[in-house]
């Protein structure tokens, strides 16, 4: 559905190119676009590797799993001079809540991620590389992946000596079996392992001592499959959208209370209120309440400070959150903050590996206290209480899981706090049974999840 | 975890679990743990004890090594569920489009609450969010999508499943 918007730019330029076609996850619809034109060219050429990743730091490209930091910087950290076995990881674990991006480009443009992961490969040295998705996308998603993998090997366009070049490099397909933790990065490396997804500490970082004890680069499906454009058309094309320290096109999922919600490609920097425009705009002609602007793990934002925002990363952080993955779900005037808070907590208290004690017992924390106050039992202490947690778990674990769980909480009592009182002053009669209270936590939990 | 029998792990797996395992460096064993779990799951319904050990003994290594995979990853069932596995997303983006009665609904109708099992159906107490949000509500069965549930549809699904041979 490319359409032009301001005679400007297109959306879907990238990522989304082959969503207009009748057959988008097709090798021929890929290759109609001038699909793997730009590996052939790599391959014709074999340029510098050092050139291939000053370009792609050159156009500004961020990452698009969530941490924003600059992907060509991540590969530069290889040591190319060492012999070292190295590897390229696809994060293909979409699971941040509010995220679909990634599974529309594996089912509707996989030949896009194929191409960008082997770009990758090529730029970094690494003959090996894994596209490790989700569990749960076990049936269709895996499904196009596999056969646009099989599609790429049937023509030849990878595998060992690549059009006669010396070129190697093998490209595997991995498939998860549930669990949140695994999208980070170094918990992925555990889970390719054949391990339960622990995250490591860092350093030292993957790109030192990564996958199997080798150099690793970890990127996401967003990230590798605007590859090929940035490369083929230039840096310069790619970082002449966006902002300056936002470049670029970005997919953004934007579900919630809106008319049309879906997949939007964008330049960063495009006015959330385009964006709320294009997802069909409010539903019922309701007014916007709030805004969630980059997956569950960031600060939620008023809507009245949303409708003057733009989308991309310092504007976004000037607002008070992160552009996060950006999962923009939407909240309206009706929505009640307190459930969407008391549902966030209950996911990252279920979803925290059990490694740190101020993740496993903080997120349970948080959880049982919202839900005391939903309830109708809480006091003005439990809130207090709910206030203190976030604090002792920011910074205090291993990797950004804790943070993810804490901003949600600590921003929805900043703006909606409220709400929170609404429900602590609830008249005694409407208080529930003890029954409907959260089972305590278990030891259970921590050993098998269940 | 239960424990009935020894278990073989069938030829036709255990060929593809030494396929899986060309993708990974040569010393490298457990990385088939994960594979081999959903492929033995797939038959089997669910995980057991004996499974557990047919895996460590078939790619040589520890039996705790395969069970904390098996009971660390949510998608591996180790009790016994139903022939069908129905999980009704509830993260944010599908609450706030009527998750809670969609699961309501099915509860409803398959007379069994969240987290419950029979022998037709499993009614997983999913807590992730699936990845479908623009398609809110959705649940998977059998980890195939289906999007912007209504009450309708999930009696076509149900009405689907109930006359399957």
């Amino acid at each position: 559905m490319a359409w032009k918007m301001k005679d400007k730019y297109n959306i879907n330029e990238l990522c989304y190119s082959t969503l207009s076609s009748d057959n988008p996850n097709s090798y021929e619809t890929y290759v109609s676009q001038g699909g793997y034109e730009t590996w052939k060219k790599i391959l014709r050429e074999l340029p510098d590797k050092k050139e291939i990743i000053n370009s792609v730091i050159e156009s500004g490209l961020r990452g698009r799993g969530g941490a924003g930091f600059s992907t060509g910087r991540k590969w530069s950290f290889i040591n190319q001079d060492s012999d070292a076995i190295k590897y390229l990881v696809c994060n293909a674990d979409e699971s941040e809540p509010g995220t679909c991006k990634d599974r529309d480009i594996l089912r509707y443009n996989p030949h896009a991620l194929i191409e960008g992961m082997l770009i990758a490969s090529y730029a970094i040295g690494a003959e090996t590389a894994y596209c490790y998705l989700r569990g749960e996308f076990i049936d269709d998603v895996y499904t196009s992946f596999k056969n646009a993998l099989k599609d790429a090997y049937q023509n030849k366009l990878l595998g060992k000596n690549i059009f006669n070049t010396d070129i190697c490099i093998e490209l595997h397909d991995l498939i998860g079996a549930g669990a949140y933790i695994v999208g980070e990065e170094t918990a992925m490396l555990e889970s390719i392992e054949g391990k339960k997804g622990f995250p490591r500490y860092k350093p030292p970082f993957p790109a030192v001592k990564g996958l199997f004890g080798s150099p690793t680069i970890i990127n996401n499906v967003e990230t590798l499959a605007s590859i090929p454009k940035i490369i083929g058309k230039g840096p310069d094309w790619f970082s002449s959208f966006g902002t300056k320290d936002s470049a670029g096109f970005k997919c953004f999922s934007v579900s919630g209370h809106v008319n049309n919600p879906g997949n939007f490609e964008i330049p960063l920097g495009t006015p959330f209120k385009t964006l709320l425009e294009l997802a069909g705009g409010m539903k019922d002609g309701k007014k916007l309440k709030a805004v969630i602007p980059g997956g569950s793990s960031v600060p939620v934002v008023p809507g009245e400070v949303m409708l003057e925002t733009d989308m991309d990363y310092e504007s976004i952080a000037k607002s008070g959150s992160l552009l996060g993955s950006g999962a923009v779900i939407i909240m309206d005037e009706d929505t009640n903050m307190v459930e969407v808070i008391h549902r966030i907590a209950r996911f990252y208290y279920s979803e925290s590996c059990g490694q740190c004690t101020p993740c496993r017992e903080g997120t349970g924390w948080m959880f049982k206290v919202i839900d005391k106050i939903l309830k109708g039992k809480g006091t003005l202490d439990d809130l207090k209480t709910l206030e203190s947690i976030p604090k002792m778990i920011s910074g205090s674990t291993i990797c950004a899981l804790g943070d993810a769980a804490a901003m949600p909480v600590e921003s929805f009592i900043t703006h909606y706090k409220n709400e929170f009182l609404e429900y602590i002053k609830l008249p005694t009669e409407k208080l529930p049974n003890d029954k409907d209270f959260a089972e305590p936590i278990n030891n259970e939990f921590i050993l098998s999840r269940k | 975890m239960q424990e009935n029998t020894k278990y073989n792990i069938p030829s036709e797996i255990s060929s593809k679990i030494s396929k899986w395992l060309a993708k990974f460096p040569i010393d490298q064993k457990k990385p088939a743990i994960i594979y081999a779990l959903h492929l033995i799951q797939h038959e089997s319904k669910y995980i057991r004890s004996e499974h557990v050990n047919a895996v460590a003994d078939f790619l040589g290594l520890k039996k705790i090594d395969v069970y904390e995979v098996a009971s660390f990853y949510s998608m591996f069932e180790t009790e016994q569920v139903g022939k069908h596995t129905i999980s009704v997303c509830t993260n944010v983006s599908c609450m706030l489009n009527g998750s809670d009665e969609i699961l309501k609904y099915l509860e409803d109708k398959l007379k069994m609450k969240v987290g419950d099992s029979s022998e037709k159906y499993f009614l997983k107490d999913e807590r992730e969010c699936l990845a479908a949000c623009c398609g809110a509500p959705m649940m998977q069965v059998n980890h195939k999508y289906y999007e912007n549930l209504t009450k309708e549809k999930i009696d076509s699904i149900i009405d689907g499943l109930e006359n399957e041979r």
